[in-house]
């Protein structure tokens, strides 16, 4: 092994508030070889974005401090540089992206102005030089018409085209190193697969160092050399990225790996015991027939030219009681508005659902007054989804009294509630600001128990949490869907979490399903190039099992 | 981790409380001296507000009289304790129905939208295209001169500001989750828009309220020293600077005291209005 490019040695990161300095970053050493990528793991709160950001000089609040330590790049110290020096580092020999390509891209400044504006800054190019080097900046980061998508903005482009922007500016002086701090939790699985690919290409032929950040153990194992595992601002496990999948020496790193959904699961849900012959004879729970929803855009009071979108197109599906289905697709597939429209939430523009044989749109009062009382919604945003100014007690006893549970029971089934979700009793007392998102959204879940329902319809209710709290939360829906006998509607574009968890999964593109079964079936033979394409961007926690970008143009380029 | 967090010692984190809220802390100590003022008025004023007093007119401030006499020998000092009442009264009243009215209609529009919405605001344009003490003068005008008629032209003029702030607070937080969440759970639109909605979309408003009660205070004072406010010969800061002004060259004392004091009264509004936005994290 040559000697480390970038070394950090000990470094220490303390928050000066009231009181006592609170250790954030607590003697962390790590090295960085030239061309290696480094995947550095752990939940959020852990510290491994902190810990890129000081060795940038970017702390964020005047209160952290690097206390001890050294970051070396090329054994120069950049702890004790001085904030014009870093400067030339930043961007010259560091480029660093971020999670949200969206809100780190000036939004009124045309992309390529963007990535040449840090080519003058550094290497004092003319205006002509810079906006070339950019044009072949974007080429090398796959844009299909640079020269014209020079000018385009932000807004003109997908999330993955930003994030591919975002990469072209970061690489825009020719870094040595990038840090790139989950540059895909934001992207469908299929974009991911798409960047993850690129970062890859551009280490081939740059000769690029990546520090990846990531709390997906599976992206990791696709792209890393080495992994570097944190937790509570220490590093408790580093090395190769086989050794460490292999044999990890943490039992934290353990748990991690445990708690992949991708792990080929011997417990993949089982179709229910009810054979088919009987279920015929029951009715189903849910009926959806040839449901359209279509949304008004543009037009006005002056300008008539009304158009429509539709985001639901010509969907049926039937659901059993005790079904558990899974629904993914890509963002913009019309999985949420599905559920929406299920719940009455959104009007139907055409077509028929009926909830336990009552039709929404020629019963309406009847079906929604069923609905409010024997369905209910879990949503993505734990913290959004709860009143902040109510307490957890308060959440729940409200819809306990709406429902009509008695006064004096109102105490008792709350109690019940938090026990059903693992929770402390003395969580009733809190205010969600005070609560984790792990706690929030089994509030959330608890809040959806609370009407008794008989479908429970969850909308990417875990794609804001950590892959540890994510296992959690999946583990409590499959507990509570057997103790409760409930209907399970599980939205995600996660396949490998709908994979372990329902035993029929729904695939939806564009407004319309492409296909439909069990998920074993699915999973094992997806009888459409879209399904398989969805399938196969999945990381997977085996570094032998390649990752597969899909090569069709899934993503269409600017306008 | 969090136990221990709550356990401080009590003191201190008053201590520290006040500290960070310094102009809560003089505010609410000003507004609360203005009230026992108000309420202590008949106790602590040394002569009657409207008794004249032929022998001592127009006399500079001395131990007898510590802020003067006015052309018909009252006693300012006991005229601007008395005004204290009439003057917090005005700014209380003139303030709470704008607010109440205001706050209503603006989450109504907010949360039914299309034409309850558009009918609304388009009135809140109406009234907004009208200069405001044009509009409160045609009003109490109309009403006939008065306090009653005051508090009648604030509450048909005062509400358009709040009506606009607590709607556009209602328009974004009736798409959130929590509020999608309520809909699911079958609670009824009232409950909805009062219990959920307006407690969190209302802390702009209340914030606004202490600097609206500084310009109702001064419109108050502006409309009684046109005459159509507080009728003399009862005491209220704005009516004695009016009486003052014919003197204000050779008898300061009549227009300065009054005027004093609605300074300090606004300037209490305004503090109070300052660290209540820092409480509720209207400025983050």
């Amino acid at each position: 092994m040559t000697a480390p490019l970038l070394s950090i040695r000990d470094l220490v990161v303390n928050f000066h508030g009231q009181g006592a300095p609170r250790t954030l970053i607590d003697h962390v050493s790590v090295d960085l070889a030239e061309g290696e990528i480094l995947g550095l793991v752990g939940e959020s709160g852990s510290g491994k974005s902190l810990l890129c950001r000081a060795v940038m000089g970017l702390l964020p609040s005047r209160r952290l401090m690097i206390d001890g330590g050294l970051v070396a790049l090329w054994g120069r110290d950049l702890v004790k540089a001085s904030p014009a020096d870093m400067l030339a580092v930043r961007g010259r020999e560091i480029g660093m992206i971020f999670q949200n390509p969206t809100s780190h891209l000036d939004p009124v400044m045309k992309i390529g102005d963007q990535i040449a504006e840090g080519i003058r800054f550094h290497q004092g190019a003319s205006a002509r030089e810079a906006r070339e080097a950019a044009v072949e900046i974007l080429r090398q980061v796959g844009f299909p018409d640079p020269a014209r998508q020079y000018d385009n903005y932000p807004h003109e482009f997908s999330g993955g085209m930003r994030q591919r922007a975002m990469i072209a500016a970061a690489l825009s002086c020719r870094p040595k190193i990038l840090i790139a701090d989950e540059p895909t939790t934001a992207l469908d699985v299929t974009i991911q697969a798409q960047i993850l690919e690129l970062l890859l290409d551009l280490r081939e032929r740059l000769g690029l160092s990546v520090i990846l950040i990531t709390h997906d153990l599976g992206i990791v194992a696709q792209t890393c050399d080495r992994i570097a595992v944190m937790r509570d601002g220490k590093l408790v496990e580093q090395g190769p990225k086989r050794q460490v999948l292999r044999a990890p020496k943490h039992d934290y790193t353990r748990m991690l790996i445990g708690s992949h959904p991708s792990l080929p699961a011997g417990n993949i849900a089982k179709p229910c015991n009810v054979g088919p012959a009987v279920r015929q004879k029951e009715r189903p729970l849910l009926e959806i027939d040839d449901l359209h929803v279509r949304f008004d855009t543009g037009g006005s009071l002056f300008r008539p030219g009304r158009k429509t979108v539709s985001a639901v197109k010509g969907v049926s599906l039937q659901v059993m009681p005790g079904d558990a289905i899974g629904i993914v697709g890509e963002s913009g597939s019309g999985k949420s508005t599905l559920a929406r429209a299920i719940l009455g939430l959104v009007p139907l523009s055409s077509g028929h659902i009926a909830f336990d044989g009552v039709d929404i749109a020629q019963q309406p009062r009847k079906a929604l007054a069923k609905l409010r009382r024997e369905t209910a919604m879990v949503f993505q945003d734990p913290l959004n989804a709860l009143n902040p100014r109510l307490t957890v007690g308060e959440t729940l006893g409200e819809v306990l009294k709406i429902h009509g549970t008695p006064v004096a029971e109102i105490p008792g089934r709350i109690n019940e509630l938090l026990d059903l979700v693992h929770l402390g009793r003395e969580f009733a007392g809190r205010k969600p600001r005070s609560m984790s998102g792990g706690q929030c959204q089994r509030v959330g879940i608890a809040r959806a128990l609370a009407v008794n329902p008989r479908l429970i319809i969850a909308d990417e209710c875990v794609a804001a949490l950590d892959v540890t709290i994510q296992k959690q939360i999946v583990d409590l829906f499959a507990e509570l869907k057997a103790r409760m006998n409930l209907t399970l509607l599980f939205i995600a574009h996660d396949l490998a979490i709908v994979r372990n968890l329902c035993e029929r999964v729904l695939v939806m593109y564009h407004g319309e399903i492409v296909e439909e079964g069990l998920s074993a079936d699915i999973f094992a033979r997806p009888q459409r190039p879209y399904t398989a394409a969805l399938i196969d961007a999945v990381p997977d926690i085996d570094p032998d099992k390649k990752l597969l970008a899909p090569k069709t143009d899934v993503e269409p380029a600017a306008a | 981790m969090s136990v221990s967090a709550t356990r401080f010692s009590v003191s201190t984190s008053l201590n520290r409380w006040f500290g960070q809220h310094l102009s809560l802390a003089i505010g609410a100590g000003m507004l609360a001296f203005f009230i026992i003022m108000a309420i202590a008025a008949p106790l602590i004023a040394p002569y009657d507000p409207v008794v004249q007093m032929a022998d001592a007119r127009l006399q500079p401030p001395s131990l007898s009289h510590p802020f003067g006499t006015d052309n018909f020998g009252r006693d300012i000092l006991s005229r601007v304790i008395w005004g204290t009442r009439i003057d917090l009264q005005i700014a209380f009243i003139g303030v709470v129905f704008p607010f109440i009215i205001g706050t209503m209609l603006g989450t109504i529009a907010g949360f039914f939208g299309g034409l309850v919405d558009t009918v609304f605001m388009r009135i809140v344009d109406i009234i907004l295209a009208f200069p405001f003490l044009v509009l409160m003068l045609s009003i109490i005008a109309i009403l006939g001169p008065g306090l009653t008629s005051f508090y009648i032209a604030m509450a048909l003029v005062g509400w358009v500001s709040y009506a606009r702030l607590v709607r556009a607070q209602i328009l974004v937080l009736k798409n959130s989750d929590y509020a999608v969440a309520a809909v699911s759970l079958g609670f009824s639109r009232m409950r909805i828009m009062f219990r959920h909605l307006l407690p969190n979309a209302i802390a702009g408003s209340l914030v606004f309220v202490m600097s609206d009660a500084v310009l109702v205070l001064l419109n108050g004072a502006a409309i009684s020293y046109l005459g159509l406010g507080v009728q003399p010969p009862a005491a209220e800061w704005g009516i004695m600077v009016a009486e003052g002004q014919p003197f204000v060259t050779t008898a300061w004392w009549i227009t300065f005291f009054p005027g004093l004091s609605i300074v300090f009264l606004a300037f209490a509004f305004s503090l109070l209005g300052d660290a209540l936005g820092d409480l509720l994290g209207v400025h983050e």
